[in-house]
């Protein structure tokens, strides 16, 4: 594996992954933009307005038809919440021509032009999207952002989050908000499309079995040659931010079979190496079978199918996750706090730490065993001032203490209890 | 070993059947840092029903043993658990079953072969115990409540149950919290004892391995079973009609969920991959992101995403699902139904055909791009008698014809169901 990357413009990057293990290329765009009120709505209604046509394919048949003649290349696009931003994501996944019949040409020009057409080269009438597509899209959005119920396990972690940081952007749902709707239209939402490709961040990943001449066919391109230079608003990852709700408790009714317990915990600290730390910590509290939370929760109380906890790094949080009967509460809440404050004494060994520390050296070393898994990887690091390899991250995670787990284990504080239980 | 070599997707299996009857697959893949191991054994939920080889009299068993028994193998002797075994050397293992097998796995980077000590160790010694047993109920019983809130499981469920009168498909993989009560540490044993013998089984290994080396590892760890003699699995008489056309369940969801299932005659070893291919081709043609289908209902505002669209099939059952969200599953229904009867009509454009059959060629590619999918993919495949590379090789003999001859076979308006879960 190789990488390299390079600001093409001010604020918009290439970044080239040479991977020689797949039989695929991948290529994403990711937009990065501030959150906030203002725009979440907007920024989560462009990618359904783009991927409906683009000015050489103007349909969304047309998009279909033309990715099925590469042999099944498949488009994706979404929205996403990264620490204080709002990130506007593209993919084409194309098959690499190694793989392909022996008459077909190489696509992977191909599969970069597309992506490029549907997100800088929208269909434009007079000024404005198509009426009749950004109409569609807005009633998409509204079911989209209705849907957020449907996955009661998901809901409870995202109701847990809001409730961590009311009235700040993190607390903003990432599909935006229907009442903001109305506000939007053809030329309105153009307008702010516009504006967003001169402020936004702009990371463009080619992912594959590439060669060394890439990145100079793609500067050439015309979607490439008609960018600004920017100063890219956006938040680099903040550890700085005081949310502290002295262990609030949030109780909340739906239709549900199982009760659905969610806690929010809070690191104080500023320090960006306690992340590594963190993480340590976090696996010895509900990373892996070997956790606290698995071990007592599950295995040993029989209370929980799903007793686990994960860490927000770009946030500094740690969310921890149990699928409970609803008359299990109290008793299932005592046991999580039983497991912090065992933690927090310094119960537990050298031995927790190593094979907590192998455990994740395990999952870093196979980032480069999945696509999306390494862009995903390169693109985090675009949020920190030192930007760390593959291999540096796995030092770091390595260089963890007792000490340094103790240190954090005692500076948690429970910030949010979030229960989702019946209507009973 | 056997080597079977695919040109095209530029991929080899090694294959061969041990004396104690275990087969073992295993795909080298360079450059990968990642091993994973797939152990399984051909008994799934389905199996409730069977004669022990040896035996005269038919065992029958409560629904949900062959998930139970997947969740108590990681029991041990000694107390401990092999999950947290593993865990302490970096080695994360799991297991998962569903309806015609069960498979134990790990993925490492770092110590596969003591990973492999323990691996095979636990799935070699099973170790109930009253208490043990009991213990579980509470923890699958989780389960069973966590998937009733999943609506994209009921409405699948509701979906086999309107489809199948007798046949075990149609009930819950993990069994209920009625049926699981009934499990003891006996039946375990009895279906372990049955189902385990390697004769039964197939291990499947992907990564950076020299593949001889690997197999005297393996060799190694096996205990001494003899081969078992043949399971008779009994599975009830299976009508070919449908039950009932609809269904729908109440729940609380934003949009409409729905599932439209096709019923088909059980699966036939001999000609299901080419079948297999022209239906994937044909529910593109039909209800693809390009399909005239899809363009109207996305018009009309009724749907908003192409639906997940599969052919399932094994021992005793094959039918078609295609599965999403719409603001209105009975005018979906409909038009899909129309859709259906027009193209039987006017038969396939050529252009669309030759464009789709490229399509599904890429998405067989794709398999092959983590070695976790391919392990499942081979293990799964291999035990409905199917050689995974067949897609690749067959891909091309199906031609417009066969699939228009497929497309009036099995896409019965008589044997079509509608199920819906709603507010």
């Amino acid at each position: 594996m190789e990488y390299k990357v390079k600001e093409i413009k001010n604020g918009v990057k290439l970044h080239l992954i040479r991977n020689e293990k797949f039989k695929t290329n991948l290529v994403s765009v990711f937009l990065t933009t501030e959150l906030n009120r203002e725009n979440i709505t907007k920024n989560s209604l462009i990618p359904a307005v783009l991927r409906r046509g683009s000015k050489n394919m103007p349909t969304q048949e047309d998009i279909s038809t033309k990715l099925e003649e590469m042999y099944g290349a498949s488009f994706n696009c979404g929205i996403d919440k990264r620490g204080d931003n709002q990130v506007l994501k593209f993919y084409i996944e194309a098959i690499n021509s190694k793989f392909l019949p022996q008459d077909a040409e190489n696509i992977l020009d191909e599969t970069i032009a597309n992506l490029l057409e549907i997100v800088f080269n929208p269909l434009i009438e007079d000024n404005a999207f198509l009426k009749t597509y950004v109409e569609q899209e807005k009633v998409n959005v509204a079911q989209l952002i209705d849907g957020k119920m449907d996955n009661k396990a998901r809901y409870a972690v995202d109701r847990c989050i809001e409730e961590m940081y009311r009235n700040k952007p993190y607390s903003l749902y990432k599909y935006g908000y229907k009442e903001d709707l109305d506000n939007i239209d053809e030329k309105s939402l153009y307008k702010y499309y516009k504006e967003l490709l001169n402020t936004c961040k702009i990371d463009i990943f080619v992912s594959g079995i590439i060669d060394e001449q890439i990145s100079d066919r793609i500067c050439k391109m015309p979607e490439i040659q008609n960018l600004n230079d920017r100063n890219a608003i956006f938040n680099m990852s903040n550890l700085q931010e005081n949310i502290n709700n002295n262990e609030q408790i949030i109780n909340e009714a739906m239709d549900v079979t199982q009760g659905k317990l969610v806690l929010g915990l809070n690191l104080d600290t500023k320090d960006e190496n306690m992340q590594y730390v963190a993480l340590v910590y976090n696996e010895i509290l509900g990373g892996s079978a070997n956790s606290r939370l698995f071990q007592n929760v599950r295995e040993k109380a029989s209370l929980a199918y799903v007793a686990s906890s994960s860490y927000v790094k770009i946030k500094n949080n740690i969310i921890i996750n149990c699928g409970i009967e609803i008359k299990n509460y109290d008793k299932t809440l005592k046991l999580v706090r039983e497991q912090l404050e065992e933690l927090k004494n310094g119960n537990f060994s050298e031995n927790d730490i190593d094979t907590a520390k192998k455990c994740l050296v395990s999952n870093i070393k196979i980032i480069d065993d999945e696509q999306d898994t390494e862009i995903m990887y390169f693109y985090g690091q675009e949020f920190y001032k030192t930007k760390l390899d593959i291999n540096q991250y796995i030092e770091k995670i390595q260089s963890v203490t007792k000490q340094d787990v103790l240190n954090i284990a005692q500076n948690i504080k429970i910030d949010t209890i979030y229960f989702l239980n019946d209507k009973k | 070993m056997q080597i079977i070599e695919n040109l095209k997707v530029k991929e080899k299996v090694f294959m061969g059947k041990l004396e104690n009857g275990l087969t073992v697959m295993i795909i080298p893949k360079q450059g990968i840092q990642k091993k994973y191991i797939l152990w399984g054994t051909n008994y799934g939920s389905n199996d409730s029903e069977f004669i022990v080889p040896g035996e005269k009299e038919i065992t029958k068993v409560p629904d949900g043993v062959a998930h139970f028994l997947e969740h108590k193998l990681f029991e041990q002797e000694s107390g401990r658990n092999s999950l947290d075994v593993l865990t302490e050397i970096g080695v994360e293992a799991n297991a998962y079953t569903t309806n015609d097998h069960t498979a134990y796995l790990y993925e490492a980077t770092d110590n596969f072969y003591e990973a492999l000590d323990e691996f095979m160790d636990y799935v070699q010694h099973p170790y109930f115990t009253d208490q043990n047993v009991e213990k579980e109920k509470g923890i699958i019983g989780q389960e069973i409540m966590m998937y009733d809130d999943y609506p994209e499981w009921k409405v699948y469920l509701n979906a086999m149950q309107v489809m199948y009168h007798n046949f075990p498909i149609k009930i819950d993989v993990v069994g209920t919290i009625d049926s699981i009560s009934r499990i003891n540490k006996e039946i375990l044993y009895k279906c372990y004892n049955t189902f385990y013998n390697p004769s039964n089984m197939v291990m499947v290994v992907a990564g950076d391995f020299e593949p001889n080396k690997m197999l005297e590892e393996i060799k190694k760890r096996l205990v001494d079973i003899k081969a078992s003699g043949e399971i008779k699995r009994i599975y009830p008489e299976e009508p070919e009609t449908i039950v009932k056309e609809n269904v729908e369940q109440k729940m609380e969801v934003s949009r409409p969920l729905y599932t439209i299932g096709i019923k088909d005659i059980p699966m036939n070893k001999e000609t299901i991959v080419k079948k297999h291919i022209a239906i994937e081709i044909l529910l593109n043609l039909i209800f693809g992101e390009s399909s005239e289908l899809y363009k109207k209902l996305y018009d009309e505002g009724n749907i908003s995403s192409a639906p997940n669209m599969d052919y399932e099939f094994s021992r005793g059952y094959s039918h078609i699902l295609i599965a999403g969200q719409s603001n209105d599953s009975n005018l979906l229904y409909d038009s899909f139904k129309e859709q259906v009867k027009k193209v039987k009509e006017n038969g396939i454009d050529e252009k669309d055909f030759d464009r789709i059959r490229k399509t599904i060629y890429g998405d067989y590619i794709k398999e092959y791009n983590d070695i976790t999918n391919i392990a499942r993919m081979f293990l799964a495949d291999y035990l409905k008698g199917i050689n995974s590379f067949d897609y690749i090789e067959l891909i091309d003999t199906v031609n417009k014809e066969y699939a228009e001859q497929v497309l009036k076979e099995v896409f019965d308006e008589n044997k079509m169901v509608l199920s819906v879960i709603k507010n």
